[in-house]
């Protein structure tokens, strides 16, 4: 019972901590698309094209 | 009071078009039907446990088709512009909201009454004889629902997913009036006594003011032009 | 500035953890009834009060959008909704397996964890609404009627399903139901001070994403300029 107990509270925080780095790794990665697409921008805007 | 006016003379446009066309109420009638001769196969029907699963049946059945009517109800005006017009008219933002809500009210009443009727002669369930209870939690509720189905269907009418969006974002904060509903249907079709499920009322009456008095103050947030 | 201040509250909020876990795990003892698997609260708990929070901060922020028409408070609006939304689904995940171990089920329909549901799809609503408006004015309107709406709904599910699960008998957290004076102080003490730790971590992740709702306006509005 204890030893299952422990298992479970082991997923338990498991858990908490897979949903808080999948939101931090979904963070980072929109954080590089949103630079990389301003980067883009700035250049074209830059160069005097129209998007 | 001017908004009552503005808003009984929107309720009246938008009936007196549904009584021409028939459209929200064809489809959300035949969808009402359907949906229960499908649960028909899911439930074993004139049993004693309809007792229980009735009021959750019939209103599952409510909300889906009140959907239909709902997201009819602000896209009937976007063609030919109308809802720009409306919006420019004297006519107040909230008074068109609120209209729009009295005739989702109605329209969805219209069809609970249809889903009754089928309701009990597929699952042998006597509503008849608590009519009058039943016809109290129906108002109330639906007037909730039909208040939400209206200010949702103004503020989705002009994204891209409208028939989408508007289910997602309004079932969840139906729940409550929802709960209120399912618990007081059942309550009626056992007859049991109301009295002792008043709480359920009280939650139905303040949802529905709290919901109403949002819905007229937002309005114009909602429909800005 | 704002990037030392994110590394400094992550930081922070790392070197709070690591105390907190410690404290946790080897200093508390076992709960009465409960054993090992209780410790669990020391996440469940913080995360709803992290979620309930930041959803109602939220809901602030959209009123003073609504009054002065500041896209800032919009901004920070959105981010602050996304986090309290990872921060509920933590809060329901764990307490989904903490119901598994102490009832063996998976769900409860517990007053606190159903209008703890209800908000995770009210405001997942609130997010899919967003993306499907591209006008930044119009999604800052549309979301904030939506956020005041959500917010005085989850009110009313909270109190309505109170008094319903208060009157028919049904799984309660355990030592919550007499209040939190029901709890061992060490106990409380731990609860607190994880309360700190992942306000910080939230707070950190809003700055970030309010950071990349900026970077959006820069890129919406350059787009713009371009266009004219």
């Amino acid at each position: 019972m204890d030893a299952r107990n422990f298992t479970f509270m082991f997923y338990g925080f498991l858990a908490a901590w897979l949903i808080i780095l999948a939101y931090v790794v979904s963070l980072a990665r929109r954080s590089a698309r949103l630079s990389k697409e301003l980067e883009d921008v700035k250049q074209l805007v830059g160069s005097g094209q129209k998007t | 009071m001017n908004l009552l006016r503005q808003s009984v003379a929107v309720a009246r446009k938008d009936l007196a078009i549904e009584i021409r066309t028939k459209e929200s109420l064809n489809a959300a009638g035949s969808f009402a039907i359907v949906i229960l001769l499908i649960f028909s196969f899911a439930f074993e029907s004139f049993s004693d446990e309809m007792g229980e699963f009735g009021g959750g049946l019939l209103w599952l059945v409510f909300v889906f088709a009140g959907a239909l009517v709902f997201n009819r109800g602000f896209a009937r005006e976007l063609p030919n512009e109308c809802l720009d017009t409306l919006l420019a008219s004297p006519l107040s933002a909230a008074a068109l909201v609120i209209g729009k809500a009295f005739a989702n009210f109605a329209m969805l009443l219209a069809v609970e009454l249809v889903s009754l009727l089928v309701f009990g002669i597929f699952y042998g369930v006597d509503w008849l004889s608590v009519a009058g209870w039943l016809g109290l939690v129906f108002a109330l509720a639906t007037w909730g629902v039909s208040i939400l189905g209206a200010v949702f269907g103004a503020l989705t009418v002009n994204l891209r997913l409208r028939e989408l969006m508007l289910p997602v974002i309004i079932y969840p904060l139906m729940i409550p009036v929802l709960i209120a509903a399912i618990e007081l249907t059942n309550t009626v079709l056992n007859h049991r006594p109301v009295s002792g499920q008043m709480e359920w009322i009280r939650v139905l009456v303040v949802s529905d003011i709290v919901f109403t008095v949002l819905a007229w103050v937002l309005a114009d947030t909602i429909l800005v032009n | 500035m704002r990037e030392k201040l994110v590394v400094a509250l992550a930081l922070a909020a790392a070197v709070l953890l690591a105390f907190n876990l410690y404290n946790i795990f080897v200093m508390l003892p076992d709960e009465a009834s409960q054993g090992y698997i209780y410790r669990i609260i020391f996440f469940h708990v913080p995360a709803a009060w992290v979620g309930m929070l930041g959803f109602f901060v939220a809901m602030t922020l959209s009123v003073l959008y609504l009054a002065g028409g500041d896209l800032k408070y919009d901004s920070l609006a959105a981010s602050i909704v996304e986090v309290a939304v990872v921060f509920s689904t933590v809060n329901l995940v764990t307490g989904s397996i903490w119901a598994r171990v102490i009832w063996g089920i998976w769900w409860t329909w517990d007053y606190r964890l159903t209008s703890q549901l209800v908000c995770v799809l009210i405001f997942s609503g609130y997010l899919m609404l967003r993306r499907a408006i591209d006008e930044p004015t119009q999604r800052a309107r549309l979301s904030a009627a939506l956020t005041v709406f959500g917010c005085v709904n989850v009110v009313i599910v909270w109190k309505s399903i109170e008094w319903f699960r208060n009157n028919h008998p049904g799984p309660v957290l355990s030592f919550r139901t007499g209040g939190k004076s029901g709890m061992d102080p060490a106990m409380l003490h731990a609860l607190l001070w994880n309360f700190l730790a992942l306000m910080i971590v939230a707070a950190a992740l809003t700055l970030i994403r309010t950071r990349q709702e900026s970077t959006a306006r820069e890129i919406d509005s350059l787009r713009r300029a371009a266009h004219v």
